[in-house]
């Protein structure tokens, strides 16, 4: 197992190495360069190019690619993410603010959706054919096919304004103290962003379990004189476990995705707005280190779906050296 | 027949129909046999002949689709009598005959066996629901078992998963945890079709030393005949879910007396006679199961097939032991009886 883990870590920095130079020339390649998104419309047609490539010079865009590549690399190894353009704040000081807000509603909701999608997925299993399993189909299909904004709003026009059970948005308030503040604001967002995913996670719970229950040990183990649920759950599900969660692991970026546009809805003070301000204003190194982040958390995310199929299937562990 | 103190299992006249597509399946259509303690009865037939259904249903393992439409299988412990026919298919007291009482052997080691638990888990299992032993009994007991089944280094092999057990080892651990609580009668459906043939004989030697040993009756379904001829005291020739010919291994085996036995027997090859050996396979195929000839099963197959087959054959008792469901019977039956003369 240990060994298991150091080769998965092996390949992760290298993964992370080369996917941050992609990024990087990503970035390169769209139009314009920093210093023409920070001159307003207004200025530039009084500023000469001489005045352009003086500023350039003072950032260091005059520099070659490779070198500018290199430099932003080991300072982002060493910790100094610099400075956002848009205000000069300093990105760590930024991310400290933003990034735990966008996990908060990310984690919540992917507990609520797992859970929820592989009981679902499983009751759906069980009484297949029956008219739960049938609603529970259609209530799927709806939830993957429906996008989260609208949801979202829905939700906010329901639960806010209507039934007025909970806020319409926002994450702090002044005169919050304790979690149990806290609570009604998350409630809604984590909910509709888990909604999609909870969709998912039943669809691929159910026909994972079915896969299961036909097969020949489940006979085994009710040969063994078993009470239902021990064969179920202890011998069904826990096989059909494993393709969910490398479902669920797969689908965490993209959760994080949606928090973007959730986030937006929600006026939830989380990393998805501000990436979206970032790039709307052209703020690379604010931009850049988002990405990055985006790329580190798939990356542990696949990390820990390897590390998790390998505690749940054992055959996972042997593996080829 | 027999002495009625020594049958563990009987079933009378039991038929299984699937419902498919609105459609019914009578795969096992009135079967009717005795499984004698410590005896081994052979069910033997070609695919689909409803040997595996006769199997699922002494267990009540059957597919949601399908149920006990008739008949009765009793089943005789100590001095009381159980119609498992009645009981609820997963319920309670189905549960304690299921792996105590009755336990089962499956065709594939390789997909019975939960690839996600340990195999001493799996054997533990059985022990934790039957019997009252603790943890640490249970372990030593689980170890035990896999040592009387010839798995070397029984402790360490019993932390092991599924996948690091070669076939063989996989089939003895099936055993094991089928004999773990020392039930009365042993279903073995096709226990060696998935194994190599070196192998097979290590595993029916085990069988045989169990029955012996635990006075265990043994059903064991195949379409193998050599390990018919080795290892039956009984046995029943099944087709198209009837039994068209039952009796001791030496009724059926030696005397073959139905066309679809005879023609079985004559259908398998022979080791030894060289390869220009004269081998008939039976012509034609299995009809099908939702168009079903009238009267005899096997007539539009059989040589012999007359206008009285038409009617399906009462089963006829030729003589103490040897019965059939045929209406030739005395014809085949003579000219037995004068090659033996001559």
């Amino acid at each position: 197992m240990t060994t298991y883990i150091a080769q998965r870590l092996f390949i992760f920095f290298p993964m992370l190495f080369v996917i941050s130079f992609l990024v990087y020339s990503g970035l390169e390649l769209s139009p314009g360069d920093a210093v023409s998104h920070m001159i307003s419309p207004e200025l530039a047609s009084t500023i000469t190019a001489e005045q352009l490539d003086a500023m350039r010079e003072a950032y260091g865009l005059n520099q070659s690619f490779i070198t500018r590549y290199w430099i932003w690399l080991t300072s982002m190894v060493q910790g100094d993410m610099g400075y956002s353009m848009a205000g000069g704040v300093a990105i760590s000081t930024i991310m400290a603010k933003t990034v735990p807000a966008t996990l908060e509603l990310s984690l919540v909701a992917l507990f609520f959706s797992t859970i929820l999608g592989c009981s679902l997925g499983v009751i759906s299993a069980l009484k297949r054919g029956s008219g739960t399993d049938n609603s529970l189909t259609v209530a799927g299909m709806a939830g993957v096919s429906i996008p989260e904004f609208f949801f979202g709003l829905v939700a906010i026009l329901l639960f806010a304004i209507e039934l007025k059970w909970l806020p319409v948005g926002g994450r702090l308030m002044p005169h919050y103290e304790t979690v149990w503040d806290r609570i009604p604001n998350i409630v809604l967002p984590s909910l509709v962003l888990a909604l999609m995913m909870t969709a998912g996670a039943m669809r691929y719970a159910r026909s994972s379990m079915l896969d299961v229950l036909a097969r020949e040990f489940i006979t085994t183990a009710r040969s063994k004189g078993m009470p239902e649920w021990r064969v179920n759950i202890l011998h069904g599900f826990r096989v059909a476990l494993t393709p969910v969660v490398v479902l669920i692991g797969f689908r965490l970026p993209l959760l994080i995705g949606g928090s973007t546009i959730i986030e937006q809805v929600y006026q939830w003070p989380g990393i998805g707005s501000m990436f979206i301000r970032s790039v709307r204003g052209s703020d690379y190194p604010l931009v850049m280190t988002i990405s990055l982040m985006y790329v580190f958390v798939v990356l542990t995310a696949s990390l820990v779906i390897d590390v998790l199929t390998a505690l749940i299937d054992p055959r996972v562990r042997l593996g080829k050296n | 027949m027999t002495d009625k103190n020594n049958i563990a299992l009987s079933v009378k006249n039991l038929k299984t129909f699937f419902y498919t597509n609105n459609r019914c399946n009578k795969a096992v259509n009135g079967v009717s046999f005795d499984v004698e303690k410590g005896k081994t009865l052979c069910i033997v037939g070609e695919s689909g002949c409803g040997k595996s259904v006769t199997a699922a249903t002494i267990m009540q393992l059957l597919p949601t689709l399908s149920r006990i439409e008739e008949g009765e299988i009793i089943f005789r412990k100590d001095d009381k009598t159980v119609n498992i026919e009645k009981l609820e298919k997963n319920g309670k007291e189905m549960r304690n005959i299921r792996g105590s009482d009755i336990a089962m052997i499956f065709q594939d080691p390789m997909t019975a066996l939960n690839p996600v638990y340990t195999v001493g888990f799996q054997i533990s299992e059985n022990l934790k629901y039957h019997t009252s032993l603790n943890r640490k009994e249970i372990r030593e007991k689980s170890i035990s078992l896999l040592n009387d089944m010839g798995i070397p280094l029984p402790e360490k092999r019993v932390d092991e998963y599924p996948h690091s057990y070669s076939g063989g080892m996989r089939q003895r651990a099936m055993i094991a945890m089928a004999m773990a609580c020392n039930p009365k009668i042993l279903i073995a459906d096709e226990p060696t079709t998935a194994l190599d043939v070196t192998i097979q004989a290590q595993i029916f030697e085990l069988m045989e030393k169990l029955k012996e040993e635990n006075d265990t009756a043994i059903i064991l379904i195949t379409h193998d005949m050599g390990v018919v001829a080795e290892l039956a005291d009984n046995v029943a020739v099944m087709y198209m879910g009837n039994i068209v010919e039952a009796g001791t291994a030496d009724d059926v085996l030696r005397r073959p007396t139905h066309p679809y036995t005879k023609a079985l027997l004559e259908s398998v090859p022979v080791l030894g006679r060289g390869k220009n050996q004269d081998i008939n396979p039976i012509k034609g195929s299995t009809p099908d199961p939702y168009n079903r000839p009238i009267g005899c099963q096997f007539a539009p197959r059989c040589n012999w097939q007359t206008e009285s087959c038409d009617v399906m054959p009462e089963i006829i008792q030729i003589n103490k032991t040897h019965e059939i469901r045929c209406h030739k019977y005395e014809q085949f039956f003579e000219k037995y009886n004068e090659k033996r003369d001559s």
